[in-house]
């Protein structure tokens, strides 16, 4: 616990000193507006229909959706580790035991994790991350980022992001980030989770009257909904017959 | 906002009342109506998308009357608007309104689809105030459950619901933030948010 509490002390300081508070609904902090806004539209109109896209599609096509699914479940189960260590660092106890519990019998009765046994037996997934650690102990969530490819998160998410990365009980396990195995599974994590939000995604560029503004609103309360729940709290809502606060730029 | 820094003191403070088990939960009273409420209408909802046997003429017929007493529509367009609603002239937003609901009912039955046939099951609730609550439910769809909340005002016996939570993001508050943006690029031309709504999205 006390070694917990120091990694989480070494890191956030630095991080909250750089983060402002999270911004409530209706004022998202986005001081990078023209700059995110400029990345969105490249990367909606280039990156995404000529490069990302056209891949995920190929993969689709080559994949079955029967193999598709046992690979989700397999890197959702490689997931785990990292899952209750963030667990144990938030101080949730139940999640990591949980999580745990969820990579002992999908790794096994799961064949490597092909199979979400441990779901099917109501021991139902409950994510966890190292932004949403770093926001359970008080750092803001900082400036709204647009990343091209990546997609959206925020200063202290991607910083989060990086380090749980580098961190990944997996991929230490397995001989760090630049095998075969830890390039692959990056890739293919990353093309999955294009293919899961194609509908979304196409209904947000098609439906939205501001799609920039809907993607950033989405990201920024689904993130504020996990620090709330790491947290044990309910997400606060706005006063639903008061107008928000302007924009924090 | 104020920058917010985190001392050690306060972070061991926090990580030993977690430990104890007592971090900060929400204990607040069910609102034993308004699950009620979201359990008949909102399934009314599911059972219409279900319902193989209509027309799809009678079925949009059915789902407006069905989304009316569901949803408090008229409350809605206001929210979504944000700063920005008082500053319409009423024939403006009697425009917007109409221009809102067809939105909605075009975007929102097309996604619905995706839960044809399928049950909900309210999982509890918390009471944010005697005319404010959040209902828990679970959808299922295919063979997994998906989360959705709905947030229901009102007093007893005059229950609506004004916005529902799926994939940690409230439906409503996201119209919001795309509204006001799209207005406040327009230099507060609400005009220009009616026309897209009226052609369909983007315009």
């Amino acid at each position: 616990m006390l070694l917990a509490a120091a990694l989480v002390c070494a890191v956030a300081t630095p991080v909250a000193a750089m983060a402002s508070g999270a911004a409530g609904a209706g004022a998202p902090r986005d001081p990078l507006a023209p700059l995110n806004r400029v990345l969105f539209g490249f990367n909606a109109k280039v990156l995404d229909p000529f490069i990302v896209r056209p891949l995920t599609q190929g993969f689709e096509a080559v994949a079955p959706g029967v193999l598709r699914k046992g690979l989700r479940n397999a890197l959702g189960n490689l997931r785990e580790p990292a899952t209750a260590a963030n667990a144990l660092l938030q101080g949730r106890p139940t999640v990591a035991a949980k999580a745990t519990g969820r990579f002992l019998i999908n790794s096994t009765v799961g064949v490597v994790g092909l199979f979400d046994v441990a779901g099917k037996g109501g021991i139902i997934r409950e994510p966890a991350d190292f932004g949403q650690t770093l926001g359970r102990w008080g750092v803001g969530e900082g400036p709204y980022i647009y990343v091209p490819v990546i997609g959206p998160t925020t200063l202290r998410d991607g910083l989060g992001g990086l380090i749980g990365y580098a961190a990944d009980p997996v991929s230490q396990a397995t001989g760090g980030l630049d095998t075969d195995f830890a390039i692959a599974r990056s890739v293919i994590r990353g093309v999955e989770a294009r293919s899961e939000a194609d509908a979304l995604l196409t209904s947000v560029m098609t439906d939205a009257t501001d799609p920039y503004a809907t993607v950033r609103g989405a990201y920024l309360q689904n993130r504020a909904a996990a620090v709330a729940a790491a947290r044990g709290e309910a997400l606060d809502l706005p006063a639903f017959d008061e107008p928000p606060p302007e924009e924090v730029n | 906002m104020p920058f917010r820094y985190i001392n050690r003191r306060r972070l061991f403070a926090g990580m030993l009342v977690s430990a104890t088990g007592a971090p900060g939960l929400v204990h607040a009273a069910r609102s034993a109506e308004a699950e009620a409420f979201v359990a008949s209408e909102g399934q009314k909802v599911l059972a219409l998308l279900g319902d193989r046997g209509l027309s799809e003429a009678a079925r949009q017929s059915r789902l407006t009357a069905s989304m009316d007493a569901l949803a408090d529509f008229n409350r809605i367009s206001a929210f979504v608007l944000g700063r920005h609603a008082r500053t319409l002239a009423p024939a403006q937003r009697q425009r917007f309104n109409q221009a809102f609901r067809a939105h909605v009912q075009r975007v929102f039955l097309k996604q619905l689809a995706a839960y044809r046939g399928s049950q909900l099951r309210v999982t509890g609730s918390t009471a944010r105030s005697p005319t404010d609550a959040v209902i828990n439910s679970l959808v299922r769809v295919g063979s997994t459950d998906e989360a959705v909340a709905w947030r229901v005002l009102g007093a007893p016996g005059a229950l609506k619901v004004v916005d529902v939570q799926a994939k940690g993001v409230w439906l409503a508050i996201t119209l919001q933030q795309d509204f006001v943006s799209t207005i406040d690029n327009a230099r507060g031309d609400v005009e220009v948010l009616i026309r897209r709504l009226e052609s369909g999205g983007k315009g």
